[in-house]
């Protein structure tokens, strides 16, 4: 059903020529920036169509780390896990969008997964305690991260009501996550302020 | 503190001690006392601050190892906590919700790490594990409560006390808590106290909202007692401290148990008893009090000791002093060379010289200097005690006063040396007879001998042979010296019981020895102690008779045999007492001699007599007794000469009379006064010539103008040869001397006619007159030469004039001076 919405939202974008840009500002509790918080507009008039985004759905074992740490995913996206390290990595996930382990496995070798549901993933290597990594899957077009000043820069979110949502491992919230309300009227800059 | 001390050691001082021995026991004593009360104190707050510190720092000790050994169990339980936490099996139970598996590998932990309670929370809130649900709640609260980093706390619940430690279930993010709670309760708190070197007490305590109390153990704590280790403010001690607690003082130290938030929900409380400190010092407090009292006592006996040994010699000399005050020799015994050696030496000494002093004085007081005999007081001591005895034991008692003759004599003529040798001698003398008596001297030459116990006739004897001691002459400073002495005796208890009377009436008896002749001793008799009064009756008569001009002079003619008429009469002193009436002047005139009343009747005699001879007709003299007494007296002559010119009395007229007795003590100034008198034209005539010692150095030695014969011869011339010898040759060496005579006591012819024949001068008696009163005298005189005695043979008068006056010389040349 999402699917559904996601294609119809496409269709939407593409029939409409009244879109805008929505830039968000995510500030912690402290004002601080947010990097890497997952911001969202849920857009009633997003064309409807297979959703994609301009980077990979690659998440990277390099470094004992996860590249990126967070990858924002279309639901249905095949994510692979390419180990670019001369370690051995146990790649799994508790979280109830997605649970999979990727039993060890080495070098160059690459595992991909079916994100078939949209939610916040949260990945861990059960070698290495200290990697930790997210997948956000999305079922909306509109979706970004912010970057090290905690901006984010999403266009073409079509006018009208939306729903803005911050997702972010350091929001004190139930599922990490804020939502609030947006009317995008050509471009709009939002200042969210996590709890 | 000192202030105090200073105070008690002066009340010490101020106390009255009676002997120097208790005085310097105490004080040694109490200054022991003191000195081990500072020890004893000292010691005592050295011994509790030692406990106290001891203990403090057995408590920072312990304190420092419980947190050590809480830190450890905290991260031993954490590790634990982890190792499930990270167990990816768990790990994907927790994510999926399993309880079984859940619930089942937390009662596998529990066993295995020991722990009581162990829970998952989480993240929706859920606790997991089994516990009293309070408990749950607690639990689920504490991972969001605790502050990021930590992984322990130490929390209430309800009344009990939990440590909980916490650790997160990551997924790789935290999908929940694996939380272990331990309860800090009796068991955990003995686990901690045996891990402590001193037996101390661990407590937890726990905050109720109001105040700190105990949630383990049975420590109770007064409210309040432990506010200074975790004020109401958060202020916060971790030094230790003394506390009260129900079971007296106590040195404690708290350790805050960190709670979820700033502030401790409850503490651990190190206790120890402060007198469980200082019990292990028992021994030596005991220690130090029984030394202090066995020191204590062994300075009171050693000081009484010292004490003594100084105090000994002194108590000694005081004793000593309290006898000497008391009159008895005291000597103490010389101990040691130091001070009171010395003050022994010095007081002995002092003693020595008080009681030398005191016997010298009391024989001074009691002796007489020159003879070393007792004086008078001694004397009447004895006589006192020798009487009392007397009465006791019926025995009598003899009291001789012996008084020598003459002394006078020997101390004018030889000076008072030889006079003081004289009584020397006297006294040696007398002491030698009276050996079984007491010789005294009492005054001058007066001596006194008491007989105690006396024999028989023995104050007789030894009166008889002191008198016959000084028959012979003494021999005195190179003087040979006759000296005679009389005694008077009196016996008690019959001549007097007392010792004033006993010596009055042997001085009565010595008097009367004295009037009887000298040389003799008398014994007392009732009628002495009469006539003595009758004697000093008479002495105060006299003087009033004097005063009140109650004497008379009558006068006797002298009829002269040759001219055959009246030459002359002799004033007589005549007393016409008031109430006695006409007193004898055989009974006045010695009272008045011994008296020295003599001196003054003598020149009111001599005044009256000038004056009424004055009118008589010129050729009669006037004869006029003078008392040896009077005649010695110095202003004799000047008395004399004023009688004379105030009557206007032709010297020549007037005739003194003396007795030999005027030579008694000396001639050289009796014949200078004589001669003086002669000089004025005076005559003398030599009275009672014939009784005395009618010495004829006298008639040598000065020429008298008349000798007068005394009746005693007078009397009897008629009748008896002898007597008539001796008026004729006193006549005969009157004549050879060229003096005249008188003869007295003329009271018949045939004693006229005798006298005539042998050639007397001149004649008194009653045969011619009596003695006449002054009318009688002017009436006779008016008669003269119409009347003569038909009885008398006519005898010119003229012859009696007739003869030359005698050269003042021819006497003495006749006297061979």
């Amino acid at each position: 059903m999402l699917r559904t919405i996601a294609l119809l939202g496409g269709f939407l974008l593409a029939g409409t020529a009244a879109a805008g840009t929505v830039t968000v500002q995510v500030r912690g509790a402290n004002g601080a920036p947010i990097a890497d918080a997952v911001v969202m507009v849920v857009s009633p008039h997003a064309p409807a169509g297979p959703i994609h985004f301009p980077w990979p759905n690659v998440v990277k074992q390099q470094n004992i780390s996860f590249q990126p740490h967070v990858l924002i995913a279309p639901v249905g996206a095949d994510v692979t896990f390419p180990n670019m390290d001369n370690v051995r990595h146990h790649v799994y996930s508790f979280s109830k969008p997605k649970k999979f382990e990727l039993k060890l496995y080495g070098h160059e070798d690459k595992r991909t997964v079916t994100f078939d549901k949209p939610g916040v993933v949260a990945i861990g290597c059960n070698i290495h305690d200290q990697m930790s990594g997210f997948i956000v899957v999305v079922d909306t077009p509109y979706a970004a991260k912010t970057d090290a000043s905690g901006r984010a820069v999403i266009s073409n979110v079509p006018d009208g009501a939306a729903t803005l949502k911050v997702w972010s491992p350091a929001i004190r919230a139930p599922d990490n996550q804020t939502a609030q309300s947006l009317n995008v009227a050509g471009s709009v800059s939002q200042v969210v302020t996590t709890p | 503190m000192i202030a105090r001390l200073a105070r008690a050691f002066e009340t010490l001082h101020r106390l009255r001690f009676g002997h120097i021995r208790t005085r310097l026991a105490v004080l040694y004593t109490g200054l022991f006392a003191i000195a081990m009360l500072a020890v004893g104190i000292v010691g005592q707050v050295m011994i509790e601050r030692h406990a106290q510190s001891s203990v403090r720092a057995e408590l920072v000790t312990s304190g420092s190892v419980f947190d050590r050994i809480r830190a450890l169990r905290a991260s031993s339980l954490a590790d634990s906590a982890d190792v499930l936490a990270r167990d990816f099996g768990f790990r994907a139970a927790v994510a999926s919700g399993d309880q079984a598996t859940i619930l089942s590998a937390l009662a596998n932990l529990r066993q295995r790490v020991g722990v009581p309670y162990a829970f998952v929370v989480t993240q929706d809130g859920d606790v997991i594990g089994g516990a009293s649900e309070t408990l749950r709640r607690t639990v689920g609260t504490i991972p969001y409560k605790l502050a990021a980093g930590r992984h322990d706390a130490t929390v209430t619940s309800g009344r009990a006390v939990y440590r909980v430690v916490v650790s997160p279930i990551l997924a790789p993010t935290e999908i929940g808590w694996v939380v272990f709670a331990v309860p800090l309760d009796e068991g955990e708190m003995q686990a901690l106290e045996k891990l402590s070197a001193i037996p101390l007490t661990a407590t937890i305590l726990r905050h109720d909202g109001t105040g700190w109390v105990p949630a383990t153990g049975g420590l109770r704590l007064p409210a309040g007692a432990v506010d200074r280790f975790m004020g109401a403010d958060g202020s916060h001690q971790d030094r230790p401290a003394l506390i009260r607690t129900s079971e007296g003082s106590a040195i404690a130290l708290a350790r805050p148990l960190a709670s979820t938030s700033d502030r401790p929900e409850a503490m651990l409380l190190l206790t120890y008893p402060l007198a469980k400190a200082l019990a292990p010092y028992r021994s030596l407090q005991i220690g130090i009090v029984l030394s202090g009292l066995i020191g204590l006592i062994l300075v009171l006996w050693g000081s009484d000791r010292l004490a003594g040994s100084i105090a000994r010699p002194i108590v000694a000399l005081d004793d000593a002093a309290r006898a000497l005050e008391e009159g008895s020799r005291a000597e103490v015994t010389v101990i040691g060379h130091d001070e009171i050696g010395r003050l022994a030496v010095s007081f002995n000494r002092m003693s020595a010289g008080i009681v030398e002093r005191e016997n010298r004085i009391a024989h001074l007081a009691f002796h007489d200097t020159l003879t070393g005999l007792p004086n008078r007081v001694l004397f009447r001591q004895q006589l006192d005690a020798a009487l009392g005895r007397a009465v006791r034991l019926g025995e009598q008692v003899a009291v001789l006063c012996l008084d020598l003759d003459g002394f006078k004599i020997v101390n004018d003529s030889f000076g008072h040396p030889t006079g003081d040798a004289l009584l020397r001698v006297v006294g040696e003398i007398v002491s030698a007879r009276a050996t079984d008596g007491i010789v005294a001297r009492l005054s001058g030459d007066e001596f006194a001998i008491v007989l105690p116990r006396f024999e028989g006739d023995r104050p007789r004897a030894l009166a008889q042979s002191i008198i016959d001691a000084f028959r012979e002459p003494v021999m005195v400073s190179g003087h040979s010296i006759l000296t005679g002495c009389s005694i008077g005796i009196a016996v008690a208890p019959g001549d007097g019981d007392d010792p004033s009377g006993l010596l009055k009436n042997a001085d009565l008896a010595l008097y009367r020895a004295k009037q009887d002749g000298r040389g003799v001793f008398r014994f007392f008799e009732p009628g002495l102690d009469a006539a003595a009064r009758r004697r000093r009756q008479i002495e105060l008569d006299l003087r009033e008779a004097l005063h009140k001009g109650q004497f008379r002079l009558d006068y006797q003619p002298i009829f002269d045999l040759k001219a055959d008429r009246i030459c002359g009469f002799e004033a007589l002193m005549r007393w016409d007492h008031p109430t006695r009436g006409l007193v004898s002047p055989v009974e006045f005139i010695p009272v008045a001699e011994e008296s020295g009343l003599i001196v003054a009747m003598g020149e009111w005699a001599l005044h009256e007599a000038c004056r009424e001879a004055q009118r008589w007709p010129e050729d009669m003299r006037i004869a006029v007794n003078v008392s040896a007494i009077q005649f010695r007296n110095s202003g004799f002559a000047n008395i004399v000469v004023q009688a004379l010119s105030r009557s206007g009395l032709d010297p020549r007229r007037l005739e003194i009379e003396i007795t030999e007795s005027v030579f008694l003590e000396g001639s050289g100034p009796t014949l200078d006064l004589l001669h003086r008198l002669r000089a004025l034209g005076i005559r003398i005539a030599l009275d009672d010539f014939g009784t005395g010692y009618s010495s004829l150095s006298y008639l040598r030695s000065f020429p008298f103008d008349k000798i007068k014969i005394d009746r005693s011869f007078v009397a009897p011339i008629a009748g008896d040869a002898s007597a008539a010898a001796i008026v004729r040759a006193i006549v005969d060496l009157a004549g050879a001397f060229h003096m005249e005579t008188t003869a007295e006591g003329v009271e018949d012819p045939e004693q006229l006619a005798a006298l005539r024949s042998q050639g007397c001068s001149s004649i008194q008696g009653y045969l011619f007159s009596r003695p006449l009163t002054v009318e009688g005298v002017r009436k006779l005189l008016q008669d003269q030469g119409m009347k003569r005695t038909p009885e008398l043979d006519p005898v010119p008068i003229e012859r009696v004039f007739a003869e030359p006056p005698k050269p003042l010389s021819a006497p003495l040349q006749a006297a061979g001076r």
